[in-house]
């Protein structure tokens, strides 16, 4: 048996599976037949094993250097280290589907694990088989990775080297499939809500699956921004490039659809929208492959472009028609009802929603608007950081206000603790954002400043009351603290997340403000500085890697050891990659460039350093903000007493 | 000998080395801020200041030099515009369907809040509707069948 042959049965097994998975996810509609539903996640069950099936043969191939099949052939070399050559199966576009068809096969299994609502079961197994349908079809009719090669050649040209630069490219493209997938589950309950006419309870699960997605997606820009910092070579973890755009515009629209899932929870409210929140963040995350893979957008991270362009565009149309079709019966059919006050919880999260809103809008249209312009009057324009810094830097801000305010202010009214703490918030906001133009901060990071002060006070408010209420009942605040957390552990992981959320926009405000960079040759053994900073050049080194051609500059950073920068040449890459090297300290990054050297006698190197203020706390940002996301998707923990057993402290 | 290996290596890797083997300028921070709102014409959407693309290099190279001749920032931008056209910029030219991109956030937020607020007054009206008394409940009814 060889890996070619086994991938392309396991792949036809696993489109039969999904195949017959649709008709009994069909009969149970028909039938209206629980037992069908039994038998459809059997099939999910089989489906996800053949796919696994599938992904082991292909990574037997990789990493047994067995060239007889396209993908081995196309993207895999026999140099690689080994963890190279396992993640080579996502580097390029036929592995990257089957990637994707694994865990949208996962998914459907777990999912139809966890159905309990006997009228939208048959329907969101259904949406689920029909979606995995499409990866299987692309997979066998389009770009099967495991087509025979004729004269299987004796090596191949490996990954893209960008790709084998940095260990992070083997963990950032599964947490951003996980976190794509993770939002079909959310799209199959929205269009068995609408299919089944039960328009409420479906928005509970719901939150559930897109909260654990979207702890995946931001996993994996987290991911993404930190191989971009180590790997680019430009020191910046962001540049509004259009394939970061694509993984940001899901997040933005399930960060709208969590908060507003709140309110039709409690209050009914926004049932339409929340529909539409989730088919447009299903339908993102598809556009974003389309728009990566179909080479119609420049892109620094588009690695994989292919002849599936056409077909994403169909299914992305498909995924909208079914959608707004299924949405405009729904808003025929009902009408929300009630009226509410807008200084109250739910009218803050209502705001917070617009704000989301708009950013998904503004990133989709400085993304889209180069294609448009172009389409239309054949002028080419570009549309890039400066433009999203300033639609952004406003929408910000006022999130960064609703974000203190929102969880303090209880359901429906404005009572006398929150009202107290406002004040005390506003007032710290006030003088934080006074104390940074006092000391020269910009203005904009002095209102970051502010707004950083204003959402602690917030939490401490929040924090404060809760636990107030537990002191009651127990020996000390220690005790109460924990019995707080054990309790409320899912509304202490929200405001953790908003916490994370608020520290990240304060390293952003300051590393975007404060960066500086500039360039200087040195001779080895010179002393000098750049950007203020004293440094020396150590030395000039080669060394051959087997797979690369590595050229090293370490130089000593005053006080900070030394760092060792690199250009690494590829046999496949025409020009070198930069190997940066970064000094991480508390409150600044040294990061360290080797531009170019002698290349005759070996006497020079020329050196970038680039300062940027505040990057470590990006990620400690991130590390809370996913801690919190675990607090909240995590089963078990204690059930939240009702207010009337335990009183409110006011 | 090491030297040799590296040279013919570079030599190979480097389709179009820079012209012999002198150091590139040193470079101070004001460079990288003006290099960061063009585009680099060859990469795949990565600024100036960004890439490390041979013309990215030398685009850097001749803003140090205008800089030191002592032109400023609009007519070193301009002269990038006139060289390679408006796509060169990153921040789109405030003019003509321009103004669409760079109004939208704004048109944006102003339709949806204003989407969000209709769905509002739309629902308290339904209250209302619903909150009048029986009396007038079944006059209505009545008109209605009479109809």
């Amino acid at each position: 048996m060889t890996p070619g042959f086994l991938g392309n049965w396991s792949l036809v097994f696993a489109f039969l599976f999904t195949v017959i998975g649709l008709g009994l996810a069909i009969g149970a509609w028909w039938a209206k037949d629980a037992r069908y539903i039994v038998a459809g996640r059997r099939a999910a069950a089989l489906a996800f094993v053949a796919t696994l099936v599938a992904f082991g043969a292909l990574e037997w191939a990789l990493l047994t250097d067995d060239f007889s099949i396209i993908y081995t052939a196309m993207n895999h070399s026999t140099k690689s280290p080994t963890w190279v050559k396992f993640a080579t199966l996502w580097a390029a576009l036929q592995g990257s589907i089957l990637l994707w068809a694994l865990f949208q096969s996962l998914f459907t299994y777990l999912a139809s694990r966890k159905l309990r609502d006997y009228w939208m079961s048959p329907a969101v197994l259904g949406t689920l088989f029909l979606i995995q349908t499409f990866f299987f079809v692309v997979l066998l009719f389009i770009t099967n990775p495991f087509l025979p090669v004729p004269n299987p050649p004796a090596d191949g040209p490996g990954p893209n080297p960008l790709l084998q630069n940095h260990w992070m490219m083997a963990v950032h493209p599964v947490l951003m499939y996980l976190g794509f997938v993770g939002m079909s589950v959310p799209f199959a309950y929205a269009v068995a809500a609408m299919i089944s006419r039960r328009y409420q309870t479906w928005v509970a699960t719901t939150r559930w699956w897109t909260l654990t997605a979207w702890g995946f997606l931001t996993a994996a820009i987290l991911a993404g921004g930190w191989w971009s910092y180590e790997v680019l070579g430009w020191g910046g973890y962001w540049a509004w490039d259009p394939v970061e755009n694509a993984s940001f515009i899901p997040w933005l629209l399930a960060t709208a659809f969590v908060h507003t899932a709140l309110v039709q929870e409690r209050r009914g409210f926004l049932k339409t929208w929340n529909f539409a929140y989730i088919t447009l963040a299903f339908a993102a995350t598809i556009l974003g492959t389309f728009l990566t893979r179909s080479g119609v957008i420049q892109s620094v991270h588009a690695f994989s472009e292919g002849a599936v362009g056409p077909t994403f565009l169909g299914f992305l149309l498909l995924v909208l028609a079914v959608g707004f079709g299924l949405l405009a019966r729904v808003g025929s059919e009902i009408r929300d009802i009630g009226s509410m006050g807008l200084v109250s919880r739910e009218g803050l999260l209502l705001g917070s929603s617009v704000v989301f809103a708009t950013m998904a809008f503004v990133v989709v249209l400085g993304t889209l608007f180069p294609l448009v312009v172009e389409a239309v009057s054949g002028d080419q324009v570009s549309v890039g950081a400066p433009f999203f810094n300033f639609s952004f830097a406003p929408l910000a801000v006022v999130m960064l206000l609703l974000m203190g305010a929102g969880p303090l202010l209880p359901w429906g009214r404005l009572d006398d603790y929150s009202r107290r703490a406002l004040v005390v918030m506003l007032a710290v906001l006030a003088a934080g954002t006074l104390a940074g133009l006092v000391i020269g901060w910009t203005f904009g990071v002095s209102l970051t400043v502010g707004l950083f002060a204003y959402n602690v006070v917030a939490l401490y408010y929040q924090v404060a009351r809760r636990v107030a209420v537990w002191r009651k009942k127990s020996e000390g605040w220690g005790s109460a603290f924990a019995a707080y957390l054990q309790h409320s552990r899912r509304s202490a992981g929200g405001l953790l997340v908003h916490f994370g959320v608020v520290l990240a926009a304060l390293a952003i405000a300051f590393s975007q403000a404060y960066r500086v960079d500039a360039q200087k040759t040195l001779r080895v053994g010179e002393q000098a500085t750049i950007a203020g900073v004293p440094v020396k050049l150590l030395d000039l080194k080669a060394y051959d890697q087997r797979y690369r051609f590595a050229v090293e500059a370490p130089v000593e950073i005053d006080g900070l050891g030394v760092a060792r920068p690199q250009l690494r040449y590829y046999p496949t890459s025409r020009t070198p990659l930069a190997g940066p090297s970064v000094r991480y300290t508390l409150f600044k990054d040294y990061y360290l460039i080797l531009q170019a050297f002698d290349r005759q006698n070996g006497e020079w190197a020329t050196i970038r350093l680039v300062i940027t203020p505040m990057v470590f706390w990006l990620w400690v940002a991130g590390v809370i903000t996913l801690v919190g996301v675990l607090m909240i998707v995590l089963p078990g923990g204690l059930p939240k007493p009702k207010e009337a057993e335990v009183g409110v402290v006011t | 000998m090491r030297w040799l290996v590296l040279l013919l290596f570079s030599a190979l890797a480097l389709a179009q080395p820079l012209p012999g083997n002198e150091p590139p300028p040193d470079l101070s921070p004001r460079v990288f801020e003006i290099a960061a709102k063009l585009r680099c014409p060859v990469c795949q959407g990565e600024s100036i200041a960004e890439s490390n693309a041979a013309i990215s290099q030398e685009s850097r190279r001749q803003i140090a030099e205008m800089l030191a001749a002592g032109k400023s920032e609009q007519e070193i931008l301009d002269y990038f515009v006139a060289r390679y056209g408006e796509w060169i910029l990153y921040a789109p030219p405030k003019k003509g369907v321009n103004w669409l991109l760079w109004f939208a956030p704004a048109l944006g937020v102003l339709i949806i809040a204003l989407a969000l607020w209709r769905y509002l007054v739309e629902a308290r009206r339904r209250e209302a509707l619903l909150g009048i008394d029986d009396k007038t409940l079944e006059e209505i009814e009545r008109r209605l069948e009479e109809e």
